[in-house]
């Protein structure tokens, strides 16, 4: 198996950056998600990793050999597009049987590993299907299973679950998660939707303009984000004010805000009188009726959405809150309420870079 | 029938196309020594003189071997220039769509006679079929570019790319993904060309050496002084040559898209 390591890796069009000196390192079996708006440089970083985009500056390894001068048909990767890109012109078992054919691989064999990876993807019987015969789900698992098939070094994914309805791609994620899992392969996904990023991925790399702006695990990066930019992205979140009244330890502040006086963490190092933000995640806030304590504010919106409700309040201090409580408390619009923050739901944000 | 005005506009619009060929077809039929319609009487006979005239049959001879020689080339030429410009002629492309569709523009005529000049001023002249092929390469071209073109724009280009990723290099790719996928739009263009090259009368007229005529060359001939059913003969034959052609290529190489 392979571990990937990226060094420095740069991509310019003209005078524009679209990858700037990124560097990555990708441990054998790893599933690593690049999440970030369009734009961000995401898809670039994966074209360089496959070959199709060739990298201005830096270097990617596959287990320590460059293969920045390889071409793309030399990687041994293999790749499932947003599109699917299967050959509408060939069966489901010659689309598979390509690669196998590409490397001269002999016809027994060539059959046995077909027939074991459609089984994988649960396609066993569609051999002799023409994509078109196949809904969007069973074509994503086709181009999962020909990426696989030819036993490839790393597997890269470039949003394979955008074209898919809601309810298809949560089982997806689900799949692409265990299979790759049952697999062992190294692999890279790009996508924009930080739920796909969160759930799938061992360690998520968020991207702005080229940059990185944090690697960590899915629960670093929702709980601790880097900055407001990285909180913002991968969820919904409360930014509250606060003045640093004493700095504990390093990383470790007390602030004052609108919810008292609390203790809590952060990445990065804060002086005293220093106006800072907090973020605060909306699940992490409790409401209970007016006059028990904690901040004061009025329901100004309140959204029902079966398993969760979200309620827009106004705090009497003046700021706006977002709030996602389970349905179990029910709170109508209009209604004053006593809003409560835990300590450990809040984080206390660096300047964003 | 539950749109009659729109049924009756149709059926009329079909007359209208078919009426003159119906017309030869049967005229061709005639017993008579007169290019009439109603025929006067049916019989074959016409056909037996086309086929037992020499001068005919070499005409027909020359055209299909113009035609198949010009298509082949035009098909050639005309899918490169296709590659190139969907794929590379980046800023050009516009350029390189009005120059490969200039031969459609221009009066034939015009055509012909500018080549005339040219044959001549290099040499060739007109004592081989090197003058007359070429022009029929030049007017067929822009059709299978068109229709190269047309498939090429909706060739997905991830397609290449995982075919990259499985390991296929430039030739593979072209051979097996490439091709088989804009295939209908070869042949469609190659049926184009050879229709239209079999068809064409100014460029041969005027670039056709002695003894060298196409079929419609020597059918305008024998009209100038003869006026019997054997001209219908020849036309229906040329009909039915043109419908063998395309019939057959349909079915031999699929100019349907198949399955997708």
């Amino acid at each position: 198996m392979t571990e990937v390591s990226i060094e420095r890796l740069t991509k310019t069009f003209g005078s524009a950056r679209a990858v700037d000196g990124i560097s990555i390192r990708i441990a054998d079996g790893e599933f690593i998600s690049l999440l970030g708006p369009s734009g961000c440089g995401k898809t670039t970083t994966l074209k360089m990793i496959a070959g199709f985009e060739e990298a201005s500056e830096g270097a990617i390894r596959f287990d320590g050999k460059d293969v920045v001068n390889v071409p793309a048909e030399k990687r041994d990767i293999g790749m499932v597009f947003q599109n699917y890109a299967l050959f509408p012109h060939m069966t489901v078992d010659q689309n598979l049987a390509f690669g196998l054919e590409m490397r001269k691989i002999a016809k027994p064999e060539m059959l046995s590993r077909i027939a074991k990876v459609l089984d994988m993807v649960q396609l066993g019987g569609y051999s002799d299907r023409y994509p078109n015969q196949l809904s969007g789900g069973q074509q994503q698992r086709v181009a999962l299973a020909r990426a696989l098939v030819i036993e490839p070094k790393i597997l890269l994914l470039d949003e394979p679950l955008a074209n898919l309805d809601a309810k298809l791609r949560e089982e997806m994620r689900v799949f692409i998660r265990d299979l790759q899992r049952r697999v062992g392969i190294t692999t890279v996904y790009v996508t924009h939707d930080q739920a796909e990023a969160m759930t799938m991925s061992d360690r998520v790399v968020v991207m702005f303009g080229g940059r990185i702006a944090q690697i960590g695990a899915p629960s670093d990066i929702y709980e601790r984000p880097e900055n407001l930019e990285v909180a913002q992205f991968v969820g919904q979140v409360n930014l509250v004010k606060g003045t640093v009244t004493g700095v504990a330890e390093a990383g470790r502040c007390r602030v004052a805000s609108v919810f008292g006086e609390i203790a809590v963490d952060s990445r990065a190092n804060h002086a005293p009188g220093n106006s800072v933000t907090l973020s605060l995640r909306p699940e992490a806030i409790e409401l209970k009726p007016a006059g028990q304590g904690g901040a004061q504010g009025k329901v100004t919106a309140r959204y029902y959405s079966g398993s969760i409700i979200d309620y827009r309040i106004a705090l009497d201090s003046g700021e706006t809150l977002h709030v996602q409580t389970f349905p179990n408390i029910r709170i109508a619009e209009g209604d004053r309420v006593s809003v409560h923050a835990p300590a450990d739901g809040f984080w206390l944000l660096g300047a964003a870079k | 029938m539950k749109r009659p005005v729109l049924t009756l506009y149709c059926l009329l619009v079909y007359a209208f196309l078919l009426a003159p060929i119906l017309v030869v077809v049967g005229a061709s039929f005639n017993a008579g020594n007169f290019l009439t319609f109603p025929p006067q009487g049916l019989s074959l006979r016409w056909y037996v003189t086309f086929f037992h005239n020499d001068v005919f049959m070499r005409a027909i001879r020359t055209s299909l071997w113009v035609a198949a020689v010009a298509t082949v080339i035009s098909g050639v030429i005309g899918t490169m220039a296709a590659l190139y410009y969907v794929q590379h002629a980046g800023r050009w492309k516009e350029t390189v769509r009005v120059a490969m569709l200039a031969p459609l523009l221009l009066p034939e005529v015009l055509t012909a006679i500018a080549l005339l000049f040219f044959v001549y001023a290099i040499g060739i002249g007109t004592t081989t079929m090197i003058g007359m092929v070429a022009g029929h390469v030049l007017i067929t071209l822009p059709f299978v570019f068109i229709n190269v073109s047309a498939s090429l724009e909706s060739f997905d280009p991830s397609w290449d790319m995982a075919a990259r990723s499985l390991g296929a290099d430039r030739l593979t790719r072209f051979r097996r993904i490439m091709l088989p996928l804009i295939k209908p739009g070869v042949i469609g263009g190659a049926l184009f060309a050879f229709i239209i090259s079999f068809d064409t009368f100014t460029i041969s007229f005027m670039l056709k050496g002695i003894g060298t005529s196409t079929l419609p060359i020597q059918l305008f001939d024998y009209l100038r002084t003869n006026f019997t059913p054997e001209a219908a003969a020849v036309s229906t034959v040329s009909i039915v040559l043109t419908l063998v052609v395309v019939i057959v290529s349909e079915k031999v190489l699929g100019l349907r898209i198949h399955r997708f």
